[in-house]
């Protein structure tokens, strides 16, 4: 018999796949295991803590409920026409992507300072913004919308128009359509992108810090008690986000994953 | 009665120009044209899935300009069949009646058992159709676009994408449907072979113009120019200045030099002696090549190419071979002259 030979380009695959694994995992398995689960422990009797962690989760998640209703509906737009400055729509929907996310908490604090009419207007109205869950929200839903956006345009690039096309000479409206042809189709991967925005959301720092250092999310806690107490008092917040995150993230993406077998084509 | 008038429709570089056919309910109506040529714009313009810029689609007395692809009852089915993935086999095929108010009427039930048992998929119904074969995904393609039941079945390259056995399997059967439930159908392929099994009416179109149509025999016979002769299989096309000059075969010329004659292969009668055709000569064989079903001759003379189809008995039965010296003809009522 013949004995299977090993290609070269095999070995160096997985040779350069198994230091990214241990480049991702070691940092988080070794925060993990940094501090005794007993402190931990502790630290969820911290009600700043739970606070804080809770403000996190809420303020992503209103993001991405956000980035969802504003977002799905133009990553459809964008996924079915053909339009000069196609092209150019789509980058500016990816600068938050690409800018470093300080700046872009600078760029949107001169949107909404009182020294701009639209920070003028929304202080006439009596909406406070700078320092307030809006501006976590706002700068959150800055920094992860593209996420949705471009997972939401590529699964309905997948759902084939002809499909659509078919659904509405049977007597389906464009609408009906919609719900139940390609969102039918499409949702699971609008998930897996709803997960990324969520995760970015979550992981947000630098344009929450520059819009609102109070009321405080988790990564400015940790940032603050790792600046004025050290490393031993920053690691336990650290560990529970990490495994809250974890958690959350495996949850959906064992949802997002489980197409069943009649869906695959 | 469908009556489409000075019908176009503009897609970026591509536009259908002033479109006009009459197609009278109950026919099989085949749209014929290459690759790019507008045919399925001009399915999707029907359905009203593309916007038309002028002129009027009327179906039944009904004119069904600008309204919506789900007011015209106009079904369409298309050669990558697009059926639900996400849906089982008689979800995809009931999709039609959710949006009927009458759904549960005994007349759609009845109508359902009818076109399941003449496309005989019973036994597909719980399957997604990644599980389907080419032929079973096709069938239930079928089903779904019938069941509501359509004014118009609409049928994009439905064959295309199978194999050669199921093919004609398939066609038997939109032969055998069309018959059974006397729908409307237009097609649109580019295989005239197709078209002359399944057609009653036919229509060429090129460049998103129709340049001809009418019923099959007419446009395969008498071709209306040289672009339509090749499309439908015409092989020879001499020009008749080139025949009348260069050989003993006068054909009565009231038209122009310029203009071509045309005669189908299958046309050409080859035989070891004088043949008593109406118009005969010897030639040279030059080449000849099994297709498979048939075999091709090509004969040379004077300078004058012309191709013949034999059966395998008949070239066996003439001991044909390259080179060989050999009788041809053809009759008067089988020349076409096509304008040039």
């Amino acid at each position: 018999m013949e004995k299977k030979k090993l290609e070269l380009i095999f070995i160096v695959s997985i040779f350069s796949g198994t230091i990214i694994l241990l480049f991702f995992m070691y940092p988080i398995i070794s925060t993990l295991f940094w501090t005794k689960p007993g402190i931990i422990w502790e630290t969820l009797g911290d009600r700043e803590v739970i606070k804080t962690i809770s403000l996190s989760i809420g303020a992503a998640t209103l993001a991405t409920i956000v980035s969802f209703v504003l977002g799905v509906p133009f990553a459809y737009f964008l996924a079915r026409n053909d339009f000069k400055g196609k092209n150019l729509v789509e980058s500016i929907i990816n600068i938050p992507i690409v800018i470093p996310h300080p700046v872009a908490g600078i760029c949107l604090l001169t949107v909404i300072s009182p020294r701009r009419w639209t920070g003028q207007m929304l202080e006439s109205m009596g909406i406070e913004v700078m320092g307030t869950v809006t501006a976590v929200v706002i700068a959150m839903t800055f920094v992860s919308m593209p996420f949705l956006i471009n997972a939401a345009k590529e699964a309905f690039q997948w759902v084939s128009p002809r499909m659509e096309n078919v659904s509405r000479t049977l007597g389906a409206s464009h609408i009906q359509t919609f719900f139940l042809v390609t969102f039918s189709l499409a949702w699971r991967d609008i998930l897996s992108g709803m997960i990324m925005t969520w995760a970015r959301a979550i992981s947000e720092f630098g344009a929450v810090i520059i819009l609102a250092y109070h009321p405080m999310i988790a990564p400015t806690l940790i940032y603050e008690r790792f600046t004025a107490y050290g490393m031993m008092y920053a690691i336990p917040v650290t560990v529970i986000l990490i495994i809250i995150c974890l958690i959350v993230f495996i949850l959906l993406r064992l949802l997002a994953a489980n197409r069943s077998r009649g869906e695959e084509i | 009665m469908i009556k489409i008038r000075n019908m176009s429709v503009k897609l970026g570089n591509f536009s259908l120009k002033e479109i006009d056919l009459n197609i009278k309910m109950g026919e099989f109506f085949v749209l014929l044209g290459p690759t790019g040529s507008g045919k399925t714009v001009l399915l999707e313009s029907i359905a009203g899935l593309k916007p038309v810029i002028n002129g009027q689609i009327v179906i039944n007395g009904r004119n069904l300009t600008g309204k919506k692809p789900e007011e015209r009852n106009i079904s369409i089915c298309y050669q990558d069949l697009a059926l639900f993935p996400h849906m089982r086999v008689k979800d995809n095929i009931k999709y039609g009646l959710r949006f009927k108010k009458d759904a549960n009427n005994k007349t759609y039930k009845n109508n359902y058992k009818t076109i399941v048992e003449l496309l005989r998929i019973e036994h597909i119904l719980e399957r997604y159709p990644v599980f389907l074969s080419g032929g079973e995904k096709q069938r239930v393609a079928l089903a779904r676009a019938l069941i509501v039941p359509p004014d118009v079945l609409l049928l994009d390259e439905p064959l295309s994408a199978l194999d050669s056995g199921i093919k004609e399997k398939i066609e038997d059967e939109l032969a055998n449907l069309h018959k059974t439930l006397g729908i409307t159908v237009i097609m649109v392929t580019h295989d005239f072979r197709e078209a002359y099994h399944l057609a009653s009416q036919v229509g060429i179109i090129r460049d998103g113009s129709i340049i001809q149509t009418g019923p099959i025999e007419d446009v395969f016979n008498k071709p209306n120019s040289v672009f339509v002769a090749e499309f439908v299989g015409m092989k020879n096309l001499v020009k008749m200045g080139e025949l009348n000059n260069k050989s003993s075969i006068k054909i009565p010329d009231k038209n122009s030099i310029h203009d071509y004659i045309g005669i189908r292969p299958e046309n050409i009668i080859l035989g070891n002696t004088q043949l008593s055709a109406d118009y005969y000569s010897s030639a040279g064989i030059s080449n000849i090549k099994n297709n498979g079903v048939f075999i091709r001759v090509d004969i040379e003379f004077n300078g004058i190419k012309l191709v013949s189809y034999v059966t395998k008995n008949r070239y066996s039965e003439l001991k044909l071979h390259k080179g060989k010296e050999i009788y041809f003809g053809f009759n008067s009522n089988e020349v076409c002259i096509i304008p040039n």
